[in-house]
């Protein structure tokens, strides 16, 4: 039983030229898929190449080279009816009429989707209900916050009922307690709806939050694509704090510093507290063997507690030293 | 294909946003219709100086002519402005998501805009008619098929304006320059040779012939129907293609959505 593919980018390769002298590669030699019912984040700084890959995918924009399919379909080939799959929330615009209700966009935009019988209008009152906007339904667009905005924006994308939605950062300006709130309901509606979501952001929590898996851009390439939960592992194996009795044993920080460069002693309530990244397999080994010829007494041994931020950001820097 | 979901929704938006900008709709109305009284005065004026009689004709040709050229820039300017205020707006890239393909949608917009402009059109045009007093003849059998064949070179122009506005943005001073291109189009002398070959001119001559002369559209010459139809048409085409140049243009560089 093959899982379907409901997006598949393929040595994807955008250059942008800038008065005919400065060319930007914005999108290079890009592949990844994304499968039937998966929540994927696409997480970059800005400028990786996010918003150009979604809007290649889309049509709006015409890549150099590389194909895109969609459910198996080629998207230049079966514009525009390909449309028909996808829908998105785009980064930078308003993607809404501000003059028309919360309600005249929704009926506005699914129509040119061909969603409008009765059974879809009672799926926008469930969306309206789940997206907490009921009672601003016959409400012009403008008079609303800015968080409500970004909500009817999403509740129109997923009106059109396509299998494959992409969100551009979606939280981008929002405030904290907004976005906390639109990530919990993209979380439900993941779980929901056998969707496939395409989230980009530059904020590592949102993807961390929402997606199973990740792929992350940097200066147009992707230089990761994992699960979210084995990602997070890989690094958290590595870092370890350790907390020794009483105070530290004399040249413990020289000894652990000559075969660990981050390692750091400091002192804390119960003791001695070592932090130290290992990034050999046997080198928890060397550890213990230092610990012991110091004759260090072990009291505690944990994972340091590793956000996606720190991932996130060390994969960038080692990329952009590498370019 | 789902045209007709699509173009309902469209008239929908149509109307509704004609509700919402509706002092905004009167008003423009109202100032064309100034423009008109300044005009008819100043013909007033003219035909106290030893003139008199003369003038009686272009007293209704410029009643025709208004009322085309209203029909004329409303249709141009639908589709040019538009094109401009969406992707100001930024609803533009969401209406280039529409599987029907964004020229469909852009159609659906035209037709939906000529019926909603029309009602006021026509209340403008009993407007001048009453203060000139000339009646005129109003054959809409006649005169809603000649109005489409003469404005298809309007939309021609819009198409082309629009797409240019897509991938080269600030061109409003082309917009306001063509209001007066139009006007040009629009008297001059048919007895010219080329003349007909001009956008609207041949279509707003038959148009003349129906109001003022009363006749029939199956009392026109063919000949002159069919010019204005290939003229029309030909217009369209161009204004289509230039469009769909600068819409790849438009693609490749990544302007769709910017403004």
């Amino acid at each position: 039983m093959g899982t379907t593919i409901a997006l598949e980018v393929e040595s994807l390769t955008k250059t942008f030229r800038d008065g005919g002298r400065k060319s930007v590669r914005a999108v290079d030699n890009a592949t990844f898929h994304v499968e039937e019912g998966e929540v994927v984040g696409l997480l970059g700084p800005n400028g990786a190449g996010k918003t150009t890959t979604i809007k290649c995918a889309l049509g709006l924009m015409r890549p150099d080279s590389g194909r895109i399919r969609v459910f198996g379909e080629d998207a230049q080939a079966g514009y525009p009816g390909i449309l028909r799959k996808m829908s998105a929330v785009l980064e930078g615009s308003r993607n809404l009429y501000w003059r028309l209700t919360v309600w005249e966009n929704i009926l506005f935009f699914s129509a040119l989707h061909g969603v409008a019988s009765s059974e879809d209008k009672a799926y926008f009152n469930h969306l309206l209900n789940l997206f907490s906007l009921e009672d601003k339904r016959d409400v012009e667009v403008r008079k609303l916050s800015q968080g409500m905005k970004q909500k009817t924006s999403v509740v129109c994308a997923l009106a059109r009922r396509t299998p494959l939605v992409f969100l551009d950062e979606p939280t981008l300006g929002l405030d904290v307690e907004t976005s906390l709130e639109l990530r919990a309901l993209l979380k439900q509606l993941a779980i929901e709806e056998d969707r496939a979501f395409v989230v980009s952001s530059h904020d590592m929590d949102v993807i961390q939050d929402v997606c199973g898996r990740v792929i992350i851009m940097s200066q147009g390439r992707v230089v990761v694509d994992d699960r979210v939960n084995s990602l997070m592992n890989l690094f958290r194996t590595k870092a370890y704090r350790i907390v020794l009795r009483g105070s530290a044993p004399a040249g413990l920080e020289e000894r652990l510093r000559q075969e660990f460069a981050d390692a750091s002693v400091g002192g804390v309530d119960s003791g001695t507290e070592v932090r130290v990244t290992l990034s050999e397999d046997d080198d928890i080994y060397r550890l213990m063997d230092i610990l012991r010829g110091l004759d260090g007494v072990i009291d505690e041994i944990s994972h340091e507690e590793i956000d996606m931020e720190k991932v996130y950001l060390e994969i960038v820097r080692k990329e952009r030293e590498r370019s | 294909m789902n045209l007709g979901t699509v173009f309902l929704a469209v008239f929908r938006r149509e109307w509704t946003m004609i509700k919402r900008y509706l002092v905004n709709s009167i008003s423009s109305l109202i100032s064309v219709y100034f423009i008109f009284i300044l005009i008819f005065m100043g013909f007033k004026s003219m035909s106290n100086y030893a003139m008199a009689g003369s003038l009686e004709g272009s007293l209704e040709g410029t009643i025709v002519g208004f009322f085309v050229w209203t029909f004329t820039i409303y249709a141009f300017s639908d589709l040019s402005w538009s094109l401009i205020s969406e992707a100001q707006a930024g609803t533009l890239e969401q209406l280039y998501l529409a599987p029907c393909g964004f020229k469909w949608v852009g159609a659906c917009t035209v037709l939906a805009n000529f019926v909603f402009s029309s009602v006021p059109i026509m209340v403008l045009l009993f407007a001048m008619m009453a203060t000139t007093g000339k009646w005129m003849n109003l054959d809409f059998v006649s005169l809603v098929p000649l109005l489409a064949i003469t404005l298809l070179g309007a939309y021609g122009f819009g198409f082309a304006l629009g797409g240019l506005a897509l991938v080269f943005k600030r061109i409003q001073a082309l917009f306001q320059i063509m209001q007066f291109v139009f006007i040009g189009f629009l008297i001059i002398p048919m007895r010219i040779a080329w003349a007909k070959f001009l956008p609207l001119a041949m279509g707003n001559s038959l148009i003349y012939t129906v109001m003022v002369d009363g006749a029939r559209i199956w009392e026109l010459p063919l000949n002159d129907i069919l010019i204005a139809i290939a003229v029309g048409v030909a217009y369209l085409a161009v204004g289509i293609v230039i469009f769909s140049q600068c819409e790849n243009v438009a693609k490749s560089r990544g302007l769709l959505g910017h403004y």
